[in-house]
């Protein structure tokens, strides 16, 4: 933990366009294993375009992918879940008719000899909730009658069946109230000391500084400064984010302060 | 379920459902029947006859509420004349519990805050925060006889303002108490966190039974509560025991506050994390902590080396003020006697030995709980109604 190491995913020259839309260009990111690294950026800026590349939902039209230093192609979200990535996405994509067991085993069914039974899968909901101090009462409940907060807890929770190593969040606190965003970020905090490597999209730049080790922000689809977030000011990352001119406060990530940071 | 394994004869499989119901109570704040019975595994009508118990003993309170549309009865802990609420804004934390007048935490949440995080922000996340705690349990902000608040940075009893400039940045030019309390509707107290501490360790945890102690706050910064003859002691500016702006390094860095060399220079998470980048990159203080714990060479020695400078300027404090007893809380307490092993062998070492007995050098009994709970006593202790006495808080508590 912590001890300096080879990132756990590197995304080097990433460029995707959409028709005549430049969506991501020359796009650079490194995520190691213990730390959340957030994205950060305007609409548009390519973030959840990133995103979805890394859980395998669209492919680069150029760039490298390395997991664990070995160059990787993520063609589907299948690859994606067998390289140990999962994906919280805004939409969460979780089905209301069923309890909460039954949506974080939706698709991880095991067949024959592997197959579990629903005390087992009960019971592993029950742990995963626990190590994420989510406060969902029952693994029995159904989705529908769950809040927007506990949605959140149980598409976190739903990404570590399959034990991954990187996590992707997908704005995991727009439209949360400030008590469920509270339970959000404990969350995150708590998939960071279980040694996990975390994307975090947010909009949100009070969240962002709260729990993220590094702040990458995306602006017009190009990379547009990296921070340590221990030594980040609000204004240098806004400057960042939309596009200031503050020379002081601008470090061009070239791969240079890439690599300076980590 | 293992407690019901685990029963032997009929009365005490009744008495194991109990407590499991008003601990699953208790963890959730309120929940309603129906989900009680699936938190805890008994059958709806086994809680259903439960409660009725319970709430015949007056150990639960029923209301009426909804859930998907139906009629429930949400079942919440039995409230002694009123709520009180304490907050803690932390460096990086902000603590707030819901607690009653026997000191029972009924609901709580935490939230991680950024660093340097803004005024206007954190007050506004503790407004909404009040707001949904009492949703959570089913009342209402008339029932708050107040809010207690702990800030790091000294705080002037008088007018409840941060009575130093630059420890809190952006904060220290607002009247924190008149700003929250128009927020929430009640009235709200504002301390010290290291005072409210003192106060929870010296009323609930590890002081309590002792007229003079000292609780040392190791955290982000470190700071101290005295406790004297019983009470707590805040100074003429509220500076008492702001022992982590004590010069240790006459050629050190320039603190927050404008001096040079002090011991949050040396001791606070700044410094210490800032030692171990280049060794072991960007980690933060729980990272630390955890790493000592579990043994790591480098955060170990890290902790040790931050508990014997803190043990030094601890000694000099007890020769001034004499305390029976240290209680060592704060995040850096955590890591247990990896700090506190350190830290006192430095304070045994410089002081004078006393006949009588030696000094105690103890953790917080309420972890990094002592803060909270200490603001939460602070406006219990505010409000103008009579609060219970320990011996029976602690029955209702177990």
């Amino acid at each position: 933990m912590g001890v300096a190491q080879g990132p756990l995913l590197t995304m080097h020259g990433i460029s995707k366009r959409f028709g005549a839309v430049e969506a991501l260009t020359d796009v650079d990111l490194e995520v190691h294993a213990h730390e959340v690294v957030a994205l950060i950026g305007d609409n548009a800026a390519g973030k959840s375009t990133l995103a979805k590349i890394v859980a395998g939902a669209l492919t680069p039209d150029s760039g490298l992918i390395e997991i664990n230093g070995e160059a990787v192609t993520i063609p589907t979200p299948a690859a994606a879940y067998n390289l140990g990535i999962a994906t919280v996405f805004q939409d969460f994509a979780l089905c209301e008719n069923l309890d909460v067991t039954a949506n974080l085993f939706l698709g991880r069914e095991m067949h024959g000899a592997l197959r579990r039974s629903d005390e087992e899968m009960e019971r592993i909901t029950r742990e995963v909730l626990d190590r994420l101090a989510s406060r969902i009462p029952s693994a029995r409940t159904p989705l529908g009658s769950l809040s927007a907060g506990q949605r959140q807890s149980v598409a976190i929770a739903r990404t570590l069946i399959g034990s991954p190593r990187i996590v992707v969040l997908d704005e995991p606190t727009a439209s949360l109230s400030v008590g469920q965003t509270a339970e959000v970020l404990t969350h995150i905090e708590r998939l960071r000391e279980m040694g996990l490597g975390i994307i975090l999209i947010s909009h949100n730049m009070t969240d962002v500084r709260a729990v993220s080790d590094r702040i990458e922000v995306l602006r017009l689809g190009r990379n547009n400064g990296s921070f340590v977030t221990q030594h980040a000011s609000y204004e240098e990352i806004i400057a960042a984010i939309t596009g200031a001119p503050r020379a002081d406060a601008l470090r061009h990530p070239t791969g240079a302060t890439l690599s300076a940071v980590s | 379920m293992s407690n019901r394994a685990a029963a032997g004869s009929q009365s005490s499989l009744r008495e194991a459902n109990r407590s499991l119901v008003l601990q699953t109570v208790q963890r959730w704040g309120g929940l309603t029947q129906v989900e009680l019975a699936a938190a805890t595994g008994l059958s709806t009508a086994t809680v259903s006859n439960i409660v009725r118990e319970m709430y015949a003993a007056g150990l639960v309170d029923t209301a009426a509420t909804t859930r998907s549309g139906r009629r429930a009865q949400l079942v919440t802990l039995a409230r002694r004349l009123g709520l009180a609420v304490g907050v803690h804004i932390g460096s990086r934390h902000l603590r707030i519990v819901l607690g009653d007048f026997a000191h029972a935490v009924i609901a709580e949440q935490s939230l991680p805050l950024p660093r340097e995080h803004r005024m206007d922000a954190s007050l506004d996340r503790v407004a909404l925060l009040v707001a949904d705690l009492l949703d959570r349990v089913g009342a209402s902000v008339s029932e708050v006889v107040g809010v207690g608040v702990g800030v790091p940075a000294p705080v002037d009893a008088a007018t409840g303002m941060i009575s130093v400039g630059g420890v809190m940045r952006g904060w220290d030019a607002t009247h924190l108490g008149q700003t929250l309390s128009k927020r929430v509707g009640c009235p709200v107290q504002v301390d010290n966190e290291a005072n409210v501490g003192a106060l929870a360790e010296s009323t609930l945890g590890a002081s309590r039974n002792y007229r003079d102690s000292a609780f040392v706050m190791a955290s982000h910064t470190t700071s101290a509560g005295l406790v004297i003859d019983g009470k707590l002691h805040r100074g003429y500016a509220g500076l008492a025991g702001e022992i982590g702006h004590i010069q240790v390094d006459p050629q050190g860095l320039i603190c927050s506050c404008g001096n040079r060399g002090c011991l949050n220079t040396i001791v606070g998470s700044d410094a210490l994390l800032e030692a171990l980048r280049p060794s072991r990159g960007a980690l933060s203080l729980r990272d630390v902590v955890q790493l000592a714990k579990e043994g790591d060479q480098g955060c170990s020695r890290l902790v040790a080396d931050a508990g014997a400078q803190i043990g030094a300027v601890v000694a000099s404090l007890g020769m001034v003020m004499n305390p029976q007893i240290v209680v060592v809380g704060g995040e850096l307490a955590e890591s247990g006697e990896v700090l506190l092993g350190p830290m006192r062998t430095a304070i045994l070492r410089r002081m004078v030995v006393n006949q009588i007995a030696p000094i105690e050098v103890v953790p917080a009994v309420l972890g990094v709980r002592a803060e909270v709970m200490g603001a939460l006593l602070l406006a219990l202790q505010a409000a103008e109604v009579p609060v219970m006495t320990e011996a029976e808080g602690e029955e209702s508590a177990s």
